[in-house]
């Protein structure tokens, strides 16, 4: 109760927080741009309220390289790490399972596994302005996932044992037939590897207009259930006998967050990591409520792949570092950390 | 009167095994139905089936004369709510807003909680007394302080019908019966149904109006405390001997477990007289039935505390009047039994001027140079003699004669043992 209070002040400082992230994220790098440069170029773009914005003092350069190159790409990892952590912070309280994330369902060996195909039958074009390895990994990230769902189907209900085992053996099994393609196919297994460590390297507004929607409404659904998810948490039968349609709610989340996940994954590849620390750290700061859990867990999310991404160009410029390495080696240590100094249990 | 549960026929299997065989019941609004039954018996199952858990294989359930399956779960909840056996909690919320989820099924799905919603809260809060925990973690309680934070959330749904799984069981005595109580208080003043699975028969008969007897799956009886909870019905559930009698403090119904009934391959011929009184033959009485022997008693006065256990498991017993000396007539009874024993046993029982005549008894035992025992335990106090000296001079003489004594159980029942 007495957190309660406190929660718009949190919320405006995580606002603060993703604002002077975006700035910083768009002011490094090789092209030496100003903080005040950015801000306007990024304000301008702000339909209505970036119209009175004067850039004519800015280089023409400077304006192509926040507007098309950085800008999209911070964007994009915002809107992937909403998504996944939001999609963690809902399967981990479905599930009642502090070790679920966004993948626990096998969707990142079905999206690898796709990609895998795709570079294998060197699949180059675009459909809808993504390249269909894109398409190709959505398509596998769906599949596991709809497997899975209906290898622990038992008389309509889903028992989450069965889900979390059947996420397992359906992930080893894609895994494996990704890894044989790799084998018959040696010279492809550069990219396919960098493929599953997951870039937003030369991704543009292209691939945000494919996942702005799917996502945000996503998450939007998911909050829809947030107060489910809390009463979900008291187990399924309690749940069940306070008013919640469990198989109904069950069914729901686990196909959005396939969905979510796959779109999050067909832009930007697998990124591990942030939807599995992201919310049990928001879940330490704010407690386990849904209603404030799933916001928060969301914009952290979005922030810190900001942060990672930007790692990722910057630390050994020009080559880039795949995204997921550095969410893995920043977030795993800061976890740790958190975990042994946290009185509460996760 | 209508009824709040009434299930048809209902079947529920796992696999091949049938749990809940074709169980039809009626609970009528108002009542206090505790479901007993021996481990596996399908207790919980069947609350589950009735808490729509669990989906029957075959039949049908009725929920305030409509079907389950045609409820939506929060028209349901606002029906009856549910006290499971498991009150984990999955991540750590306060108190207060687990409590506060009891409130879901009364608000739409945006709705925020209102002063009314929060007023209920804390009434169902102080009357399950955990008021004082509402900011602590629910993880950080105890297990029985969980318990009741379980129960009053359910208290918060205002439901009509209230079904618990042992909610009792991870409870001290007293929060045992401050739970019950409050159950108790519930039925009687809110008119809520109460369905309640119990392990402790005690209990149940305490506080319940109607039990069901389950066993493998079925209905062994079901109806008024007094009906069921007898030893014939629970024999057939619990397969062992035990004693019903109404508590004196109490009034309600109590069993006693003595022994399980599968002792069989010890029973033996060998027959026991007792000479006892005052309580000091209980103990003994239980074991060397426990071990097989067929037991007679006497003279005991009627009234004794001896007595009534005695009755109670219909031992053959010489009787006298309370309070009154040993007459002949009791005498010679009780010669009977004991010549038609093997061996007799004496307790330390306080010898007055009522009952000096057993020891006669048991001289008379001795000059027919039959064993007997002197069972000495003081469970009155060093002194047992108020004849001023003629009791202990007697037990003197027929120690003389040849009056064993021993001073534990374990050893006098080895001596049995080995007395042919």
């Amino acid at each position: 109760m007495i957190n309660k209070f406190k929660h718009p002040r949190n919320f405006m400082i995580l606002l603060i927080l993703l604002f002077v992230v975006i700035i910083g994220a768009s002011i490094s790098g090789s092209a030496n741009i100003t903080a005040s440069n950015s801000i306007k170029i990024i304000f301008s773009r702000i339909p209505v309220f970036g119209e009175g914005i004067d850039l004519t003092d800015i280089p023409k350069s400077h304006l192509t390289i926040v507007h098309n190159i950085r800008l999209p790409r911070i964007l994009l990892s915002f809107i992937v790490g909403f998504g996944l952590s939001v999609v963690g912070v809902a399967l981990q309280g479905l599930l009642k399972n502090p070790m679920a994330d966004p993948f626990i369902m096998g969707t990142s060996s079905g999206a690898a596994l796709g990609a895998a195909i795709a570079i294998l039958l060197k699949l180059n074009m675009a459909f809808l302005g993504v390249g269909i390895i894109s398409v190709f990994a959505f398509f596998g990230a769906l599949l596991a996932t709809f497997i899975v769902y209906q290898l622990a189907k038992v008389k309509n209900k889903v028992p989450v044992t069965t889900l979390l085992l059947g996420g397992i053996a359906v992930g080893q099994l894609f895994t494996a037939m990704m890894s044989f393609i790799m084998v018959i196919s040696s010279k492809d297994v550069t990219s396919i590897v960098y493929w599953t460590m997951g870039s937003f390297s030369s991704r543009g507004w292209n691939h945000i207009q494919v996942a702005v929607l799917p996502i945000f409404l996503g998450t939007a659904i998911i909050y829809i259930f947030a107060k489910d998810l809390n009463i979900l948490l008291l187990g399924e039968s309690t749940a069940q006998n306070t008013g919640v349609e469990v198989e109904k709610v069950k069914g729901i989340i686990l196909a959005i967050s396939a969905l979510v996940t796959a779109f999050a994954v067909s832009v930007s590849g697998i990124i591990g990591f942030v939807g599995l620390i992201i919310p049990h750290i928001v879940r330490m700061l704010v407690g386990p409520d849904h209603r404030i859990l799933i916001p928060a867990s969301g914009l952290l999310g979005g922030i810190f792949l900001i942060v990672a991404d930007t790692l990722a160009r910057t630390m050994i410029s020009p080559t880039e570092i795949p995204v997921g390495i550095i969410t893995a080696l920043a977030g795993g240590p800061f976890f740790i950390y958190l975990l042994r100094n946290s009185k509460r249990a996760i | 009167m209508k009824n709040s549960i009434s299930t048809k026929a209902i079947t529920f299997k796992y696999d091949e095994s049938t749990i809940v065989d074709e169980i039809s019941l009626q609970v009528k609004s108002g009542s206090f139905l505790t479901i007993i039954g021996p481990n596996g018996s399908g207790k919980s199952t069947l609350l589950k089936l009735i808490a729509a858990n669990l989906t029957p294989d075959e039949g049908t359930i009725l929920i305030n004369d409509r079907q389950l399956t045609s409820y939506k779960m929060k028209d349901l909840a606002k029906e009856m709510a549910v006290v499971p056996q498991d009150t984990n909690v999955a991540y750590d919320f306060d108190v207060f807003d687990i409590v506060l989820m009891g409130r879901n099924p009364h608000l739409k799905r945006f709705q925020k909680e209102g002063d009314a919603d929060f007023a209920i809260v804390r009434d169902a809060m102080e009357q399950t007394n955990t008021w004082h925990l509402r900011e602590r973690k629910v993880n950080e309680i105890s297990g029985g302080e969980r318990q009741r934070v379980i129960i009053a959330r359910a208290l918060a749904q205002q439901p009509k019908i209230i079904l618990l799984d042992e909610p009792t069981s991870s409870l001290d005595i007293h929060h045992q019966i401050e739970v019950l109580e409050l159950l108790k208080r519930l039925n009687q003043e809110k008119e809520v149904t109460i369905v309640a699975v119990l392990h402790d028969m005690n209990l149940a008969a305490r506080y319940s109006q109607e039990v069901l007897l389950l066993h493998v799956g079925k209905i062994i009886t079901m109806g008024k405390t007094e009906d069921v909870m007898t030893v014939e019905n629970l024999q057939r559930a619990y397969k062992m001997e035990m004693i019903i009698q109404r508590n004196i403090y109490t009034n309600a119904l109590e069993v006693i477990p003595l022994s399980l009934s599968a002792k069989k391959e010890k029973r033996t011929n060998k027959k026991i007289h007792l000479v006892c009184g005052g309580g000091t033959g209980k103990e003994l009485l239980q074991h060397l039935l426990e071990e097989g022997y067929k037991v007679s008693m006497g003279v005991v006065n009627v009234g004794d505390s001896d007595w009534e256990l005695g009755k109670l498991l219909a031992i053959p017993m010489a009787e006298e009047k309370p309070f009154s000396e040993i007459s002949e007539e009791a005498l010679g009874k009780a010669e009977k039994l004991a010549n038609e024993s093997n061996l007799s046993i004496m307790t330390s029982v306080p010898i007055g001027w009522g009952n000096i005549k057993n020891l006669q008894l048991v001289k008379n035992q001795l000059q027919q140079s039959k064993k007997v025992f002197l069972y000495k335990q003081n469970l009155w106090g060093e002194r047992t003699d108020f004849t001023e000296g003629r009791g202990n001079a007697l037990i003197e003489e027929l120690k003389s004669l040849g009056l064993q004594e021993i001073s534990t159980m374990e050893e006098l029942l080895n001596q049995l043992g080995e007395y042919k």
